[in-house]
């Protein structure tokens, strides 16, 4: 086991949400400034007369920065162009400049002085412009050539005291008004420019003549699913409002508790995350679910070393002796005043000249959750860790088995594991994995310290199960690459069969009742989606079913075809009817449906209807039984005139078998035992 | 008493118990039920003492199974041994300008259903004798048990002048070839379902079993007169259906007289009934239980159907008692619900012993708040898929099909078979007959037989049996040779029995 102290700070702090080591360095000798290009996931640090910017979207701190060479002079902000191509630094509240990072070409931009200032600018990918400068009068959007010359196409004429974009939205909101609560969003997307409805923001004042002002940190849009939102700081009201935007309308949805005087928010898979500044806590939302609830309770962010899982003894090693591993635990305050939040999940320590990720601990958040079936569906909507997401599920699945929940807790969590499988498949985001490793992948308790404890405050159980469950999780970046095959956490049916049904199958022998009762709600389950099942799961059926001597309910199964027919099947029903002549019946006319007719005549034989099986034979012409099955039975029950009539019978069957030296056998015994009988 | 035997010499049925009156002049005490009741002493005892006698003889030579049936030249004497040294034997008149013609399995069929159902609400009659050795108590729950069993078919067959009264002196009506020639008594008839319907019913039984908490709760579910799901063994299935089609499935219901439940409101309806014994004893004193009488069973606005046979609520309850009944397989006494929506009845079993006070009420409470949503909708679904009462008819065909080993049969609907000729149905009785004799002969043997006769009107009469699954058929296309009736045979097989039988 490693030592945990080596492994987080705080050792034994619960969190549901960390930052981990390595970080993205960006300490520059001389640096002027960080900014972040986020259209182009770049963290930019310049000197003064130099940018070196890092890919922040691969994450990776050992690839040093690409460096290009701008004239001197102040800069307020940089954003390159969405090919790359060009670098444009804003000089002043007046004058853009723009650098050809090939042909070296500059190009200066300048507006009216005096009756305008520039308030910042961004790129865009719009069929319209490829650039929007946003000034105090309004938005110009210009397009831009190879060349480098800059046509204004249009001009949103808005007064504006400061705005927000997001390149992931797409999404400009230009702030006016004497307490900036009247906002003009653009969307500029590949469809188009789209002007949305003018809208208020809520603020709450508590005497009649205080006018607080919105600032543009206290917005926020927040991209998750798909969808577009915005989160607006309410100070006076300790409120967090959300609005929704849609193409012709943007509605308020609610609003969240605020816990501190400072706040920012991050995106990470879709969840919110509300980082309460001052308490130093954040809080997690999902807002996928109508509850304004948070997913978990308000709980720091944690700085991990290395990732938990992967405290291999390699992967130590190799910590040490990375000279970029020396930021210690010291050098870093939760929330000090020099962090900046990116977009959508970066954190940006200014002091130290580092850039974290925020990472979320799904095992964490699932281990303080006591609401199992929003939790699965939680879980199975998360894309990010999506491997991580699916073996937190089975193992769910298996724990509520395991721990006897009642029958239709289960069912609902097995709706949910199913319904989400079927979405995802009509959405084409499952694709079956071929690499067996990954899906043998059991969660596995990682030995980071967080985990114990969440250990205990789950109940044993979950960590039990897994001790028995052989592990087989890869170390770290090997685990990396395979999270990022899965794209989805959905669970197909045989995988449920496999990772849950089989496996519990051993520990429930006294409780078969109880599992065919979870079965059967599964088979229904998977066939209101219209999706298929490994057929083992019928035959485990049988199997329960025959264990607890319900004839009824198996006659019942395999009648209705709940239990679908199948070789496998048939074959475990001749096998369970050992005891149940009944169930082995059941099982002969299953062969005889299928028309295995080896099968069913070897079976009949085997039962002692010989005849009828040869009977059958010669019908179907069927000849590949051996022939000694029917004549050595007929022999043992000592009828001779039933041996007759077989080796007649198999004379005109199969040719050439008066040759066989099992007809001599067979005929000279016939003529020993009974000279009478003629053939 | 004078003799009335002249108007009810058609049937006579007595039970009796060997081990009982053994000495001379005791006789009398052997008898435990005697039908006609109003028959002179002198004629029950030779009866039964002609029976006994039989018995006693043909034991000689087969100890193990004494005689079954002695054909008479106006009657048969149908036997059957329902528990040890305790007989039944039926004397029925052979008249076929009447119709009296009977198939003896029938008939004996008819017994062992009777005595079945009488374990299921009484226990077994020895034990009942046990308990009381007098006899008193059996009679007196005997008496009225068979007679209401056997007015079933009266009610059947002359629906309108049914009177649901204890008889006295009314010609009882056995049902006839017409009737179970394309039958088989002590088999359960099913319903098919599709898969995703099954296993929405199958998620209902587990719903209806979770209602009980941590009690086991058995389960039977009917939609009209089929069954669609059950947890019980397969006797006690077949036994449960059978009372459940009788008296409690939603025909069953509609059938019965509204009147005859204004007059239970009255409070006047009494379960106490006193019956004439054999004995000559006034059993008052016994607190008798009719539960196969009609009309007795009413829905009640929760869905729960209720009936007053059982009296009230032990503690001064107004609410009628919950009947109780025995299980075969596990020989536990357990409470019966009955539930109906529509056309689907629900039967819950719960055992008595785990039942506290107030239990069953809590029970009840769940299945309306947890099941009642899934039994209508399930009950609209298998409504919208159900044929209609000719779901199971085979064009050109009329048919029996038998599973002895799952006790289930399926056959062409009735309202079909009653556009056979006689001379088919008759030919086809025959042929049952027949094949029951074969049967009987060849027990535990592998059993392979097909038979095809040709009846008077030139229809096809064919048997086919097949190690447990018989095939029963009538096919009146007279043009039919042969070999076109056995492929016809043999196309219903592979179609309708997937390949059971075998055709040469």
């Amino acid at each position: 086991m490693p030592s945990s102290s080596q492994t987080s700070v705080g050792s034994g702090a619960l969190s549901h949400a960390y930052i981990q080591h390595p970080s993205l360095r960006c300490n520059v000798p001389e640096s002027r400034g960080l900014f972040y290009d986020d259209a182009n996931r770049l963290l930019i640090c310049v000197t003064s007369s130099q940018v070196f910017s890092w890919e922040t979207a691969t994450f990776n701190p050992d690839v040093s920065p690409s460096v290009d060479s701008i004239p001197e002079g102040p800069i307020l902000s940089v954003r390159f162009s969405l090919d790359k191509k060009v670098i444009a630094v804003q000089r002043s509240d007046c004058e853009i400049q723009f650098f050809h990072r090939e042909t070296k070409q500059t190009l200066t931009h300048k507006c009216r002085a005096g009756s305008e200032s520039l308030l910042g600018f961004f790129w865009s990918d719009s069929p319209l412009c490829d650039l929007a400068v946003v000034k105090t009068s309004g938005m110009d959007l210009f397009a831009c050539d190879s060349a480098m010359n800059l046509r204004l196409v249009e001009t949103k004429k808005v007064n504006v005291n400061w705005y927000i974009y997001t390149h992931e939205s797409r999404l400009v909101l230009l702030a006016s008004g004497l307490q900036c609560k009247t906002i003009t969003g653009f969307q500029l997307s590949t469809a188009g420019v789209v002007r949305l409805p003018k809208f208020e923001m809520t603020l709450a004042s508590t005497e009649s003549n205080s006018k607080p002002i919105i600032s543009a940190g206290d917005v926020h849009l927040v991209t998750v699913y798909g969808r577009i939102y915005c989160v607006q700081v309410d100070m006076e009201a300790m409120l967090l409002h959300t609005y929704r935007f849609y193409r012709d309308a943007v509605v308020q949805q609610g609003s969240l508790p605020i816990y501190s005087s400072k706040l920012s928010v991050s995106v990470v898979d879709n969840l919110l995350l509300v980082h309460q500044i001052d308490a130093k806590v954040v809080i997690i939302y999902d807002l996928f679910v109508d509850s304004r609830a948070p997913v978990s309770a308000p709980l720091p962010l944690l700085w991990r070393g290395y990732q938990g899982s992967d405290t291999s003894p390699q992967a130590a090693s190799k910590e040490n002796e990375s000279p970029e591993s020396s930021t210690s635990s010291e050098n870093i305050v939760m929330y000090e005043d020099a962090w900046t939040f990116l977009v959508p999940d970066l954190i940006l320590d200014q002091t130290n000249k580092v850039l974290w990720r925020v990472h979320l601990d799904l095992e964490a958040i699932s281990a303080s959750s006591s609401d199992r079936t929003s939790l699965l569906e939680f879980l199975q909507r998360r894309k990010l860790e999506a491997n991580k997401a699916k073996q937190l599920c089975l193992g769910i699945a298996r724990a509520l088995i395991l721990e006897r929940r009642p029958a239709t807790q289960v069912t609902q969590a097995i709706d949910v594991l199913v319904t989400a499988y079927s979405y995802s498949v009509k959405a084409g985001i499952y694709k079956e994995l071929k690499n067996g490793k990954t899906t043998a992948t059991i969660p596995t308790n990682d030995g980071a310290s967080p985990d114990n404890e969440r250990g205990r405050a789950s109940g044993s159980s979950l960590d039990e199960e897994e001790e028995e469950v052989e592990m087989n999780l890869p170390s770290g970046p090997a685990d990396e690459q395979q999270e990022s095959q899965l794209s989805s956490p959905a669970i197909s049916p045989d995988e449920l069969y496999k990772f849950v049904f089989a496996s519990v199958e051993e520990m429930m022998v006294e409780e078969s009742d109880y599992l065919v009762a979870i079965i059967t709600e599964f088979l229904r389950s998977i066939s209101a989606e219209k999706l298929k099942v490994d057929l083992n799961i019928y035959v485990m059926t049988i199997r329960l079913l025959a264990r607890s001597k319900r004839f009824a309910e198996l006659s019942l199964f395999t009648a209705n075809k709940i239990i679908e027919p199948s070789k496998e099947v048939a074959l475990q029903l001749l096998e369970s009817g050992g005891q149940d002549p009944r169930v082995r019946k059941l099982g002969l006319d299953m062969l005889r449906q299928l028309s295995l007719h080896h099968e069913y005549i070897s079976s009949l034989v085997q039962d002692g209807y010989y005849l009828e099986a040869l009977r059958y034979a010669q019908k179907r012409k069927v000849t590949s039984v051996r022939s000694s099955l029917f004549l050595e039975a007929a022999f043992a029950s000592n009828d001779m005139q039933h041996l007759a009539a077989i080796l007649r019978v198999l004379s005109e069957l199969i040719p050439g078998f008066k040759e066989t030296s099992e007809y001599y056998t067979f005929h000279g015994l016939l003529n020993e035992t009974s000279s009478s009988v003629a053939v | 008493m004078a003799s009335m035997s002249s108007g009810d010499e058609s049937l006579r049925l007595c039970v009796f118990d060997l081990r009982r009156g053994q000495t001379e002049g005791q006789e009398l005490d052997k008898i435990l039920f005697f039908h006609p009741p109003e028959l002179d002493v002198s004629t029950q005892l030779s009866v039964t003492g002609l029976s006994e006698g039989l018995i006693t003889f043909t034991r000689l030579f087969s100890p193990e199974a004494a005689c079954e049936v002695i054909e008479a030249e106006r009657h048969s004497h149908v036997f059957f041994e329902a528990e040890t040294d305790i007989w039944m034997v039926m004397v029925v008149e052979k008249n076929k300008d009447t119709g009296a013609i009977w198939r003896i399995d029938a008939l004996r069929g008819m017994l062992k259903e009777v005595h079945s159902l009488f374990v299921m609400f009484h226990g077994s009659v020895r034990a009942l004798l046990e308990k009381e050795p007098t006899g008193g108590l059996t009679r007196a729950q005997l008496y009225p048990f068979i007679t209401d069993y056997l007015s079933t078919f009266q009610k059947r067959s002359r629906s309108e002048d049914w009177c649901c009264d204890l008889f006295v002196g009314k010609k009882l009506q056995l049902p006839n070839f017409r009737e179970t020639t394309l039958s088989e008594r002590g088999t359960v008839q099913m319903l098919t379902l599709a898969r995703d319907t099954a296993l929405e019913v199958q998620s209902l039984v587990q719903v209806l079993d979770s209602c009980a908490g941590n009690l086991q709760c058995l389960s039977m579910i009917l939609f009209q007169d089929l069954l669609v799901s059950t947890t019980l063994s397969p006797d006690d299935t077949v036994n449960l259906f059978t009372f459940a089609v009788m008296r409690l499935t939603s025909q069953a219901l509609l059938s019965s007289d509204a009147s005859s439940w204004s007059h239970l409101r009255k409070g006047t309806g009494s379960s106490e009934t006193s019956s004439r014994s054999t004995s000559g004893s006034i059993d008052s004193l016994h607190h008798v239980i009719r539960p196969l009488q009609n009309d007795k069973w009413k829905k009640g606005k929760d869905g729960f159907l209720v009936t007053d046979i059982w009296g009230l609520e032990t503690g001064g309850s107004p609410d009628p008692a919950i009947p109780i009944v025995w299980l075969q397989e596990t020989q536990e006494r357990v409470y019966l619900l009955a539930y109906q929506y529509k056309s689907l009845t629900l039967l819950l079993l719960l055992p008595e012993t785990d039942i506290v006070n107030g239990g069953l009420s809590a029970v009840k409470q769940q299945v309306i708040e947890q099941a009642s949503l899934r039994i209508m909708k399930i009950e609209e679904k298998i409504s919208r898929g159900w044929g209609g009462e000719n779901a199971y008819h085979v064009k050109g065909y009329r048919y029996l099909v038998v599973d002895t080993d799952l006790e289930v049969s399926r056959a062409s609907p009735s309202g079909k078979v009653a556009t056979l000729a006689k001379e088919s149905l008759l030919a086809l009785n025959k042929l049952r007959e027949e094949v029951d004799l074969e049967k009987s002969r060849a027990k535990r043997q592998e059993r392979d037989l097909e038979i095809c006769i040709r009846a008077k009107n030139n229809a096809w009469v064919i048997a086919r049996v097949s190690r447990d699954k018989e095939l029963y058929m009538a096919l009146e296309k007279a043009s039919d040779t042969l070999l076109d009736a056995t492929d016809a045979v043999g196309r219903f097989s592979n179609r309708y029995c997937s390949g059971a039988f075998l055709m040469d």
